[in-house]
């Protein structure tokens, strides 16, 4: 499924999207395929599938952890392309790479767009290749039709908020916290209103990612934003072996994201 | 002439600004400060004033007498290790803490190697009156326990990454973790011409000193410019600071010497041009050692200095334009280097500049007796006197 799509759908319904991350191959592939699985059984909108990196600069202590469990796997883009060309088959959900742009970058642009159509990726995200430097591949995925997710942070100037709204395609991925990914209890509130006004600039969803992993950020959330997305919490859980109850969790945070 | 970099921070295809988004604002803020303030002849003339009375520039260029006649042409040493603090590196965190200064940041941060960056940048920050922490990788911390004192004596934090690799990468990831959350008060003086646009330009810009000085001595000593330069290159800092105000002089050719460490055919070296191939690393597109998977490659060498798996898209540029050779030369070269310094000439090299000495041990055939040879002494032994001595099964 495309991710406008999804969106549509999650409109119609009068919901929030719930979009969850995972680092690929911790605490092994299989794992993560599986996951996957009883994530969309659970009601969760898409997937981020974290590409492990031996510099993830833009993270916390918590994806830096379970990348370097994932590389110990020797999990890499041809592995991960294999389980997304399973997954083609087997959800029906968006899901989307999640890379810093190195990998990417080694693996060859054009195959990775390719290769990313081929296994029914529908968007990609490199939180290291910002705006400034994205044209050329964007140009690539264009031709594969993958969308390229853009950034914002509540830093960026309204001169580039405006090219990056001109070029954004699937949805924006609003930066919530002023930091690397990682669990906040609480999130700046001048992030709520900067994303309902961003919101009404977008021509596509505005979702929010960083820092979140409770009720409160949630409800707040379900207010201003299209979408949220979370990722070190879910790590954590998923390190720590708490699976029942991170879906437990997922779904009350699904049940708010519904409910009007 | 095609400016380099262009405003968008290339060098040819090398450079850019790979950084995530939080980062592009203060990246912005630091590429208008640089530009304006930072190119202010005020601006310049304050940090003249302290290059000369605080970190005692202009340094010597010293012919080098007996270690010529060994290699059999005219040899000059530059020498970067009798700035302060020991090393070229204050040229820059001078120039970095100045600025951040006049930015109105309050706070300091830095990565350190086993290089000299950490303590220089803990001294700028107290001369300036700025808060300052130091990331610096825990392997690094273990062997270099007098450097960490010394920075607290400055009045730095030290701060002990254990993530990653525990080294200089990986202080570098810890210190852009800590600016993502810390902009507005924070300023990160990044240690070599590495990093997203304006970093290495400005950081070549300020090392820079070492070749407009070196152009004006040899004119006086020899009423000629050098045949050849020559400098190691981890990040390359003092080797495009020697570089770069030679770079229209076409018959001045530049050698960069990188680490071989235990040889070019084990894994164990930090040759990034000689042996690595283009990619992203920290910010910027340069060459970086990497694995088929994109993932970079741990690095070795006997001098922490160099032991990086990258290096700055300029000496990139200058790699494929052939503007510039690079080499690289093994620990036990590197060794052999440091004892004949100390013995010829009474100077105990430090190991990184150590790798530019040995290059020309090993290389002497190819020079002529009218030769001239300007090899930047970047920073002094006395730091590595210890590791030198555990290595070599001295007991001290």
């Amino acid at each position: 499924m495309k991710i406008n799509e999804r969106f549509e759908l999650l409109k119609n319904e009068n919901r929030n999207g719930l979009i969850i991350y995972l680092t690929a191959g911790c605490p092994d592939i299989s794992f993560t395929e599986n996951f996957i699985i009883q994530l969309e059984q659970t009601g969760v909108d898409f997937i981020e599938i974290g590409v492990p990196f031996s510099d993830p600069i833009a993270d916390g202590p918590v994806i830096q952890k379970a990348s370097q469990e994932a590389l110990k796997n020797k999990v890499n883009l041809v592995s991960i392309f294999e389980m997304c060309k399973r997954l083609k088959r087997r959800i029906s959900i968006p899901y989307l790479l999640m890379s810093y742009f190195n990998p990417v970058f080694r693996y060859g642009l054009e195959n990775f767009a390719k290769d990313s159509n081929e296994c029914g990726v529908s968007g990609v995200i490199i939180p290291d290749l910002p705006f400034e430097e994205s044209l050329s591949f964007r140009t690539i995925l264009d031709k594969y039709n993958v969308d390229q997710i853009l950034f914002i942070s509540s830093t960026t100037s309204l001169r580039r908020r405006e090219m990056i709204l001109k070029a954004a395609r699937g949805f924006i991925y609003y930066i919530a916290v002023h930091g690397v990914t990682g669990i906040r209890d609480v999130l700046p509130d001048e992030t709520y209103q900067d994303v309902a006004n961003l919101r009404k600039k977008s021509k596509v969803p505005v979702a929010v990612g960083f820092g979140i992993s409770n009720q409160q950020q949630v409800k707040r959330l379900k207010g201003c934003a299209d979408g949220i997305i979370i990722g070190s919490y879910v790590m954590k859980e998923i390190m720590a072996g708490n699976h029942e109850f991170l879906l437990e969790t997922l779904k009350n945070f699904l049940s708010i994201l519904k409910s009007s | 002439m095609k400016k380099i970099p262009d405003k968008n921070g290339r060098f040819g295809i090398y450079g850019g600004k790979f950084a995530p988004e939080t980062l592009m604002a203060p990246i912005e803020q630091l590429q208008n400060a640089y530009f304006t303030i930072g190119k202010s002849s005020e601006f310049k003339k304050e940090l003249n004033y302290y290059l000369k009375f605080y970190a005692g520039r202009p340094t010597p260029l010293y012919f080098a007498k007996d270690f010529s006649q060994y290699i059999g042409c005219h040899v000059y040493l530059k020498r970067e290790d009798l700035a302060f603090t020991g090393s070229h590196k204050i040229n820059n965190t001078l120039g970095q803490v100045l600025l951040a200064k006049k930015m109105g940041k309050t706070r300091i941060i830095a990565e350190k190697g086993a290089g000299e960056h950490g303590v220089a940048t803990a001294a700028a920050a107290a001369l300036f009156k700025l808060e300052c922490e130091i990331y610096m990788g825990e392997v690094d911390v273990q062997r270099q326990s007098l450097n960490v004192y010394r920075m607290k004596l400055l009045g730095a934090k030290v701060n002990c990454v254990k993530s990653g690799s525990k080294t200089l990468k990986d202080a570098i990831n810890e210190a852009l973790r800590d600016w993502i959350s810390s902009f507005k008060t924070t300023h990160y003086v990044i240690g070599s011409v590495v990093g997203f646009h304006p970093f290495p330009v400005m950081v070549r810009d300020f090392q820079s000193v070492i070749g407009r000085e070196t152009k004006k001595q040899i004119l006086k000593a020899e009423k000629r410019l050098p045949d050849y330069l020559v400098a190691c290159v981890g990040g390359g800092s003092n080797s495009l600071g020697l570089f770069h105000p030679f770079y229209n002089y076409k018959n001045v050719k530049f050698i960069g010497v990188e680490a071989a460490g235990k040889g070019l055919d084990t894994d164990y070296h930090s040759a990034t041009l000689c042996k690595g191939s283009p990619g992203i690393l920290h910010g910027s597109f340069s060459y970086i050692l990497q694995d088929n998977d994109g993932q970079i490659h741990p690095t070795h060498s006997i001098s922490a200095g160099l032991d990086y798996p990258g290096t700055g898209p300029e000496h990139s540029f200058y790699k494929d334009s052939g503007r510039a050779e690079y080499h690289a030369m093994t620990d036990q070269q590197v060794l052999n280097a440091f004892h004949l310094l100390s013995e010829l000439e009474g100077i105990i090299p430090a190991l990184e500049s150590a790798h530019a000495v040995s290059y020309l041990i090993e290389n002497k055939k190819r020079f002529n007796p009218d030769d001239i040879i300007v090899v930047c002494l970047s920073g002094r032994g006395d730091k590595d006197v210890g590791e030198v001595a555990r290595i070599e099964g001295v007991s001290l």
